[in-house]
């Protein structure tokens, strides 16, 4: 199966812009939910970064279904297999499903990120992301498949906020 | 520009320090739903347990990666400061943490460099549970300012 996925590697997605801007409230729920309520994330913002600013991370976690697009959750109503996932993560958005692995599981192996700066509230970000590498390991649970993507999520005008290269572990249902 | 007060500045680190410590939880369903719902990823075994056990065989609902990661960028970013900034992170998801578990996020430094405007410090970092085991080993480069000095430059240029 390793040559049917090696084909993947250096497969890239078209630029994303995220279907909504830098949003106060969805900034005040994420920093409510990671328990981190830092100033700097609200409306008094910093001055330091030019205002209010969202937490480090939450560019990755922005990419979300536009209005009209196809509701996975619609669509798989009624299958007791679909693991409310499916494509369209945050690590793989915008690249194609590696076909020999449709229908294993997933599970998030890791992460490497360089940040350069923080998204301020009200700006628009898009993403591209590639698959890096793909790799085949036997476990003592049975085989596995490692995708290694990379990320760069910048500004429309190139500025670069950050860089991920993460690691989805992929796994046959037993 | 001068720095906040209490800023954390690279003459102060050294080889062995520990970071402060971050700890959160007990981490419950509500947690865990609360995150799903804020990044709008509704992926099952973060709050599925039928899911999670019967179809996944896990041993319960897991913690999510994603918001345990949110936890290590706030450890490092606090102790860095305002005037300071979190460079690289990387960590790996060795094992699964379950819902239920309180973790504590744990930093420490490897080795510090001077490299002119301000100064790189090295850590390892992880996540461990209330019984002690490693899920989350990693590493870090954490940007400081020297004291007397300005704040590392924003948005972050990385040393030539």
């Amino acid at each position: 199966m390793i040559e049917e996925l090696r084909k993947y590697i250096g497969v890239q997605s078209d630029w994303e812009t995220a279907c909504d801007r830098v949003e106060a409230g969805a900034v005040r729920r994420f920093a409510q939910a990671i328990m981190d309520e830092d100033p700097a994330f609200g409306p008094q913002g910093e001055d330091r970064f030019g205002g209010p600013v969202a937490p480090p991370l939450y560019p990755m976690m922005m990419f979300r279904r536009p209005l009209g697009a196809p509701d996975p959750l619609r669509i798989h109503a009624g299958d007791p297999e679909f693991d409310g996932i499916g494509q369209g993560s945050s690590v793989t958005r915008g690249l194609p499903e590696i076909a020999p692995l449709a229908g294993w599981a997933i599970l998030n192996g890791g992460t490497e990120v360089e940040l350069f700066r923080y998204a301020r509230h009200g700006e628009t970000i898009r993403m591209r992301s590639r698959y890096a590498d793909i790799t085949e390991k036997d476990t003592s649970k049975g085989p596995i498949v490692l995708v290694v993507t990379e990320t760069e999520i910048a500004t429309p005008d190139g500025e670069v906020l950050l860089r991920a290269r993460r690691t989805l572990i992929r796994r046959k249902p037993r | 520009m001068t720095l906040p007060h209490g800023q954390l500045v690279f003459e102060d680190v050294e080889a062995g320090q520990e970071v402060d410590a971050l700890v959160k939880g007990p981490l419950g369903t509500m947690h865990l739903m609360r995150w799903s719902a804020a990044m709008e990823n509704w992926h099952r075994i973060h709050y599925d347990r039928t899911f999670a056990q019967e179809h996944d065989k896990l041993p319960d609902i897991l913690i999510n990666g994603s918001l345990k990661q949110q936890f290590i960028l706030q450890c490092l970013k606090d102790w860095a400061g305002r005037a300071g900034w979190v460079w690289k992170v990387g960590f790996q998801f060795r094992a699964m943490n379950l819902v239920d578990e309180t973790l504590t996020v744990w930093a420490r430094v490897k080795a510090t460099r001077d490299v002119g405007p301000y100064g790189l410090v090295e850590l390892e970092l992880g996540i461990r549970n209330g019984a002690g085991t490693e899920s989350t080993p990693g590493t870090a480069t954490v940007a400081l300012p020297h004291r007397g000095g300005a704040p590392v430059p924003y948005p972050f240029r990385a040393p030539a």
